[in-house]
């Protein structure tokens, strides 16, 4: 039995630092739940709204500022010691994630509260958004596997509702694909979890690293462990929209608000990106398989991995980048980029997990690209969703011409589109640079190729992209387009954030870098949620 | 013997809501997909046996365990998993209900000739 009295702060340096990892998902359900209430006083539902998403930020400075550097805050839900209770945890890998995720739902509630119709917003826009941030706060911080799939169901709930938001036909129809797809998935993840479960005896990721890494001391066969982990990345690759589960993603992000899909791109994605890291490169990264496989051989987890995310990642950066150069509108040149830039940061990961030496600079390279993509396109949604409320449409044939009637957007969707494609100054060049140089490092031609190639068809989409939608002779509908200056504003400071991160690289790269330390650091992890610090030592109960 | 019954009866679920999954009509598709969630459920409640046929709560940590202990965590996921299942299969049939309404036929494949921009998509699910 545990003594209760034997449980002790873990990590925290002072009562209310230690409670930090809480903060963000608080202050982010408490925003939801007022706003809920207040649909009454439609003024000041839309205020609390935007409050909340500053508050969500401050949270998370606050939360940075509580984990010290290259440390981890570790928060048991009630006390409850690991591995039997809840465990947050907060490292530099969550905290980065968390801080894209702030400034990006900032940015798209402040947009919302301007382009989508007042009455729209009353019912359950606001509390519906700010639920899908707590479960994509929750995804970050959690260390707990079943707690990821319930913060996982949290965020695609409240996105199945954002998605039919206009509630169209062809919105009805995209929301269902959407959720019947995720629904699949989730099943597929519940089976995933119960047969970790069974195998490895825990669901606490802190503790099944300890064990992986000693299989033979818990009576874990690692080999059935492979396969369910193998069952476990193909939820986080339909979450990420990677090839072949890449076709919910067009129609998705076509039918939601402008400012959701720059949430869903920007931040939801990347949830399944997140996952990918914290579980392969860690929890199973200690794990190594007994048996030799075809084409593998025997060894560590991720030499299986590395191929599969390989051919993932290269079919996205194809399939993504040949399919944008052929869209008849905004939304769907981006969802289709959106499908191939998540590729190139699969690709860095995929060299990462066959070559260990290079496994510090491709996460960092994934990590990075990961930032740059998530500014980039969550603007260039916004961009759209202003383009949309001005003109009315967001098909390339009725566009033309915007440069001569709103410089201000244009310009900022050329720096979005920079981005993307990879020119200094912005982050997109650096993020760019280091998947070719992690691809030039381990030496790998087609590696090499296929982000060369990749990197030739963002150039032919943005371009086409570009000369189609804003120069050439205005369209009708440009003609007697409106303006919107404050959604103008709003993709301007997430432009000017670009600029910004890309001329003082230094800080993001960093970031990115400690990030990595801390992602691939088992031990650090382990120690810092210590599953074993109240079980008795030898762990009788693994099954 | 228990692990058999159940194994096979898992089988079978599975199988019926893949079979219902594929299906043209999508009142089935969410009937089906209804299924494989709950048969991830009875795959958990297996779980909770061990591979002995006898689990260990966790709690306990082996020391006092009865023979006949079935492992209690499991029971708590599968009610967290049953409770989401209801929610998400309730929306998805509300969904339906409003496809049909906004179209007239629930059939994936008329759906997918009459879809403008979204049709490559279904021909994939």
């Amino acid at each position: 039995m545990i003594e209760p009295t034997a449980i002790a702060q873990v990590g925290a340096p002072g009562m209310l630092a230690g409670n930090a990892p809480v903060g963000p998902l608080l202050v982010a359900l408490t925003t939801a739940i007022l706003t809920l209430g207040l649909r009454g006083y439609p003024t000041a539902q839309r205020g609390l709204s935007i409050i909340g998403s500053g508050l969500y930020g401050l949270a998370v400075l606050y939360l940075a500022a509580s984990v010290s550097a290259g440390g981890r805050l570790v928060y048991q839900v009630s006390d409850w010691p690991a591995p039997f209770g809840i465990t947050l945890v907060a490292d530099a890998l969550s905290l980065l994630m968390l801080g894209l995720t702030a400034v990006v739902a900032l940015a798209a509630i402040a947009f919302s509260i301007r382009s989508i119709d007042r009455e729209d917003q009353r019912l359950a826009y606001h509390p519906l958004f700010h639920l899908m941030v707590v479960g994509v706060t929750g995804s970050f911080l959690t260390g707990d596997l079943f707690n990821l799939f319930v913060w996982f169901e949290v965020m695609l709930m409240s996105s199945y509702v954002l998605v039919v938001f206009y509630s169209g036909p062809g919105e009805t129809r995209a929301a269902l694909y959407y959720a019947v797809l995720n629904l699949l998935g989730s099943g597929v993840m519940l089976l995933a979890i119960g047969g970790l479960y069974a195998t490895t005896g825990t669901l606490n990721m802190a503790d099944m690293a300890r064990r992986l890494a000693d299989p033979a001391a818990f009576g874990i066969d690692p080999a059935p462990v492979l396969g369910l982990a193998a069952i476990l990345l193909t939820v986080f690759a339909l979450k990420a929209g990677v090839v072949p589960f890449q076709f919910w993603v067009p129609a998705a992000y076509r039918a939601a608000p402008a400012p959701v899909t720059a949430m869903l791109a920007g931040v939801v994605k990347k949830v399944g990106v997140y996952a990918i890291i914290r579980l392969y490169f860690m929890v199973f990264a200690a794990a190594a398989v007994p048996v030799s496989l075809p084409f593998v051989g025997g060894g560590e987890f991720l030499s299986f991995f590395g191929p599969v995310l390989f051919v993932a990642a290269s079919a996205s950066v194809l399939l993504g980048g040949f399919a944008a150069v052929s869209q008849p509108d905004l939304e769907g040149v981006l969802a289709h980029s959106s499908i191939a830039q998540i590729g190139f940061i699969l690709l860095p990961l995929a060299v990462a997990a066959t070559v260990p030496d290079l496994r510090v600079l491709g996460v960092t390279a994934a990590l990075v690209y990961t930032v740059n993509h998530g500014l980039a396109k969550s603007m260039l949604y916004l961009v759209t969703g202003a383009v949309r409320s001005a003109t009315g449409s967001t098909l390339l044939a009725d566009l033309g011409g915007l440069v001569e009637h709103d410089r201000v957007l244009s310009g900022a969707f050329l720096i979005g589109g920079l981005a993307l494609v990879g020119i200094p100054p912005l982050t997109g060049f650096f993020s760019k640079l280091l998947v070719l140089d992690i691809a030039a490092r381990a030496g790998s031609t087609l590696a090499l190729t296929i982000a060369v190639g990749g990197a030739i068809l963002t150039i032919a989409y943005v371009t086409r992209t570009w000369n189609a939608g804003f120069w050439g002779p205005p369209g009708e509908r440009v003609l007697g387009a409106t303006r919107e200056p404050a959604l103008v504003g709003i993709t301007v400071v997430l432009a000017a954030t670009l600029l910004v991160f890309g001329v003082g690289f230094d800080p993001l790269v960093q970031a990115a870098e400690a990030a990595a330390g801390a992602a691939l650091d088992i031990d650090g992890y382990v120690e810092a949620v210590g599953p074993d610090r109240f079980i008795p030592a030898e762990g009788g109960e693994a099954a | 013997m228990t692990e058999f019954v159940l194994a096979v009866a898992l089988g079978i679920l599975v199988a019926v809501g893949t079979f219902l999954v594929l299906r043209r009509d999508l009142v089935r598709v969410v009937w089906g997909v209804a299924i494989i969630s709950q048969s991830a459920n009875v795959y958990l409640i297996t779980m909770g046996f061990g591979p002995t046929g006898s689990g260990t709560a966790p709690v306990i940590a082996g020391a006092a365990a009865g023979p006949g202990t079935a492992d209690p965590l499991v029971q708590a996921l599968v009610l967290t998993a049953i409770v989401i299942g209801f929610g998400t299969t309730a929306f998805a049939l509300v969904l339906t209900y409003r496809l049909y309404e906004e179209n007239g036929t629930i059939d994936l494949e008329e759906l997918a000739a009459s879809g403008a921009p979204a049709s490559e998509e279904v021909s994939d699910d």
